[in-house]
């Protein structure tokens, strides 16, 4: 038998019957009909969704970016006034932060983590696609009050008393906390589904110490995910009642504390910056080194050390509030965690450096975009450790500098590797190849409007000049950096806008992608592009953190044992180890997620408008689909 | 259709195509989705004791009568062990001894409803959402524990719709989950009872 060697150098396809595929076809397929899209349970069609409708997002929020920055590009402009420009800029980060950031890295990892673990779905499907409907119809959700013209306007965290009923008396930020809770229950889901699926569903074989990066990163904050989110939906709760039903949680005159939200917002607000910042860290581990033809420096180190921010990351969150007067003692606590964090993210730049150094590097559009997060990170970075010393920050509390710290570690930290695996990993997912000449430019518009966005805005905050204020006076020295600001952010927006460009052309003119057009090594680029609905014919076994660049053949199986083609199936490995232990049955096609989804909308929107009524009927509705879908059936006794 | 007959010579391992079909997949998400759960409370009482450190009001009047918030921990517990036992007669085969349980179980949980609005009835009388911070978290915190209760019982009830004979395995699996999230609700209630009915008593 020829070796699989054989087969990757020549780029040929594993061989298999096409008796085998069609039949594998006929079990996984879901119908092109308007049914078959709604029912749908695939993973890989569910991840294209998500990172379609988080690029929505995305355009979104920086389109509302762009109007801020217009108004601020001379001083006293009158573009929008000040409750037009509050409302922006809390949308802009609203939709950022909760629809963009986060989401785009869950459907990276929806595509991508059962193809890299050799799995064929993920562990719980159709839970799967509820959390995508509950993705988006929170975000229309939040996006209904635009229309009524009442969005929220107490920034991304929403500080009290600001934002109860007294100061803020209309339906913006009622929609703001329901539509987070309406989030956290998407988020939730979608973070069990990864742990299970990474612990579960490894091909047999691949041991914890063998998994890809990135599935370390999506776990680190998956785990992360199911402690802190409570934090923000007891905040929003506490904040909806105070608002609503006449408690006083933040009401002084009766005995509440303003400072309850502070805390219960920081303590989920920190480990939620892993949340969007590790998972792309994840996909720089996993394509930089395919571009620096070596594997990657120190694996185990970057494991560890991605793990341990998950977990020093919930012992940080009071350095949001160092100016609200606290103990010396306290304080003193979370700075110095704070900059411990700063060692683990060391650790991961100094592995990535060391990569660099010692590989042959192929400087791809994908190559560029990772090197510029690099540069970002370690900007960012580094003005994040001057906001960890107290006087400092007391200084700089509440400026421009704090704005151009956290959009260097969001724009640059996740924007940036973002885009790197768009031009990565889109040939895998749509069978095209992009522009790599149109890529390269996109990053540089990109990447120089990144830094004219936002240097100079730490000098205006070093000067300062108070962040969330809709203008500034003439004369104070702001306006030559505010123009700059202003040119950068116009400059990185058409930088984005090359990439969508870049996307539409591929699709009707770009080249056909092979199975690994950048010869790298993860499972995933071993079945054909785009992969067909079962992804696998036969589940891979592993060997090696490289399967594709070691001398086994996953694919080896000549007695067709595992295949798997009883239905949907796919094994059950042991959490550590991965010895296959049992057989996964996968759930068929079905509406149920969407319609519990829709339920879970009819019983927000009826807590927004008071309709007690309409809301017991909402959370009948819920239950009942919820017992639908858990409805057993019986195992059908053939397929053949 | 099943692959190929395994061939004889690989007897040392077991075979992969004679795996049996997963039956926990199901208990990992339930597990994680009672940790999510439990963090939920972990934070609900950290806000009580950071308001009751620092706010002015804070039990005004006397604090909480105890005697129904124990009955109502008995009623739990109780429900607990009656489930527990309906489990074991489910690994041994014993369905109808098992479903008996079910239904104990969930009648306990409705007469824990029951007692739960009558310590509510009595407590209303002179402490209300509205009367100041510790009546809002204090009813909050009880209520969430309701909440998840009803959750709870609705779980119960689905479990006690299925029927034995279509599919024994799923029964088995759908009795584990609810009673998995059954017992998390019995030791939130525990939790209750000592921080907020019986510390406020002995301080």
């Amino acid at each position: 038998m020829v070796s699989a060697r054989f087969y990757r150098f020549f780029n040929l396809p594993i061989q298999m019957s096409e008796d085998l595929q069609a039949r594998l076809e006929r079990i996984w397929e879901t119908p092109k009909t308007l049914w078959g899209w709604l029912t749908t349970v695939d993973h890989k069609e569910i991840g294209k969704r998500y990172i379609v409708t988080a690029l929505f997002f995305l355009t979104l929020g920086g389109l509302e970016a762009l109007v801020i920055r217009l108004q601020l590009a001379t001083s006293n402009r009158t573009l929008i006034g000040p409750q037009a420009y509050t409302q922006l800029f809390t949308m802009h980060g609203v939709t950022m932060i909760f629809w963009y950031a986060s989401p785009i890295l869950s459907g990276f990892a929806n595509y991508l983590i059962p193809l890299m673990i050799g799995s064929r779905d993920m562990a719980f499907p159709r839970l799967n696609a509820f959390s995508y409907w509950s993705f988006l119809l929170s975000g229309a959700f939040l996006h209904a009050s635009l229309l009524l013209s009442q969005a929220p306007h107490g920034g991304w965290f929403a500080y009290v008393p600001y934002t109860t009923a007294p100061y803020s008396p209309d339906y913006g930020m009622d929609f703001f906390a329901l539509a987070l809770i309406f989030l956290t229950v998407s988020t939730t889901a979608g973070a069990i589904n990864f742990i299970v699926t990474i612990f579960r569903l490894r091909a047999p074989g691949m041991t914890i110490s063998k998994m890809p990066l990135f599935c370390y990163s999506t776990l680190t904050v998956s785990l992360s995910i199911v402690a802190s989110l409570p934090a923000l939906t007891v905040a929003c709760v506490f904040l909806e009642l105070d608002r609503q039903w006449g408690t006083h949680f933040f009401d002084i005159s009766h005995g509440g504390i303003a400072l309850l939200w502070q805390q219960l917002f920081w303590i989920f607000g920190h480990p939620w910056v892993y949340v969007i910042f590790l998972p792309a860290t994840g996909m720089i581990s996993m394509l930089l080194p395919v571009f620096s033809r070596r594997p990657i420096v120190g694996y185990p180190l970057v494991a560890i050390s991605t793990v341990l921010t998950g977990v020093v990351g919930f012992g940080v969150w009071v350095h949001h509030m160092f100016a609200v007067g606290m103990t010396d003692m306290s304080m003193s606590f979370f700075s110095a965690a704070s900059m411990t964090i700063s060692i683990f993210s060391a650790i991961q730049i100094f592995a990535w450096i060391g990569t660099l150094w010692t590989g042959r590097i192929v400087p791809t559009a994908s190559f560029h975009f990772a090197l510029g997060f690099l540069a970002a990170l370690v900007i960012g970075g580094l003005n994040g450790i001057v906001t960890a010393i107290i006087p400092v920050d007391w200084q700089v509390h509440d400026t421009y500098f704090v704005v151009s710290h956290l959009h260097y570690v969001l724009a640059g930290t996740n924007v940036f590797p973002v885009f790197a695996a768009i031009y990565f990993w889109l040939p895998k997912m749509t069978g095209r190849m992009l522009n790599e000449a149109l890529g390269k430019v996109s990053f540089w518009f990109m990447f120089i409007g990144l830094n004219l966005t936002f240097f100079p805005m730490q000098i205006a905050g070093l000067m300062g000049m108070p962040r969330r204020v809709y203008t500034y006076g003439s004369g104070l020295g702001l306006e030559t950096t505010n123009l700059i600001a202003t040119i950068g952010a116009f400059t990185m927006g058409f930088g984005v806008l090359l990439t969508f460009w870049n996307y539409f052309a591929s699709m009707r003119s770009g080249e056909v992608a092979s199975a690994n057009p950048w010869g790298a090594d993860g499972l995933e680029w071993s079945i054909p592009s785009p992969p067909p609905s079962y992804a696998f014919a036969h589940i891979p076994t592993v060997t090696s953190r490289h399967p594709l660049w070691d001398e086994h053949n996953e694919y080896d199986d000549p007695g067709d044992e595992r295949v798997f083609d009883s239905g949907r199936q796919t094994p059950v490995s042991s959490a550590l180890d991965a010895v296959p232990i049992s057989l996964a049955q996968m759930p068929e096609d079905t509406i149920t997620p969407l319609l519990l989804a829709l339920a879970m909308t009819l019983f927000f929107t009826a807590l927004v408008l008071k309709w007690l009524a309409v809301g017991i009927v909402g959370l009948a509705l819920v239950a009942v689909v919820a017992a639908a879908w858990l409805w057993p059936r019986p195992v059908e006794e053939s397929f053949a | 259709m099943t692959a190929a007959a395994p061939a004889l010579s690989d007897q040392r391992e077991p075979r992969i195509t004679e795996l049996p079909i997963e039956a926990h997949l199901g208990t990992n998400g339930m597990t994680l989705f009672i940790a999510t759960e439990g963090f939920l409370f972990v934070l609900l009482f950290f806000s009580y004791f950071f308001l009751a450190r620092g706010s002015g009001r804070w039990l005004s009047e006397e604090p909480p009568k105890l005697g129904l918030a124990f009955a109502l921990l008995a009623i739990l517990v109780l429900s607990s062990v009656t489930i527990a036992w309906g489990e074991r007669q489910l690994k041994a085969q014993r369905t109808t001894y098992a479903r008996l349980s079910l239904i104990a179980t969930f009648i306990l949980g409705l007469v824990f409803v029951a007692v739960q609005v009558q310590e509510y009835r009595e407590h209303l009388r002179t402490l209300t959402p509205r009367t100041d911070v510790y009546g809002s978290i204090f009813y909050t915190i009880t209520s969430f524990h309701a909440a998840h209760v009803g959750m709870g019982l609705l779980m119960l009830f689905f479990v006690l719709l299925i029927p034995r004979y279509r599919a024994p395995e799923q029964l088995h699996r759908s009795y584990r989950n609810a009673a998995m999230y059954w017992h998390f609700v019995d030791i939130v209630w525990v939790f209750v009872v000592a921080l907020l009915y019986v510390l406020p008593n002995i301080r």
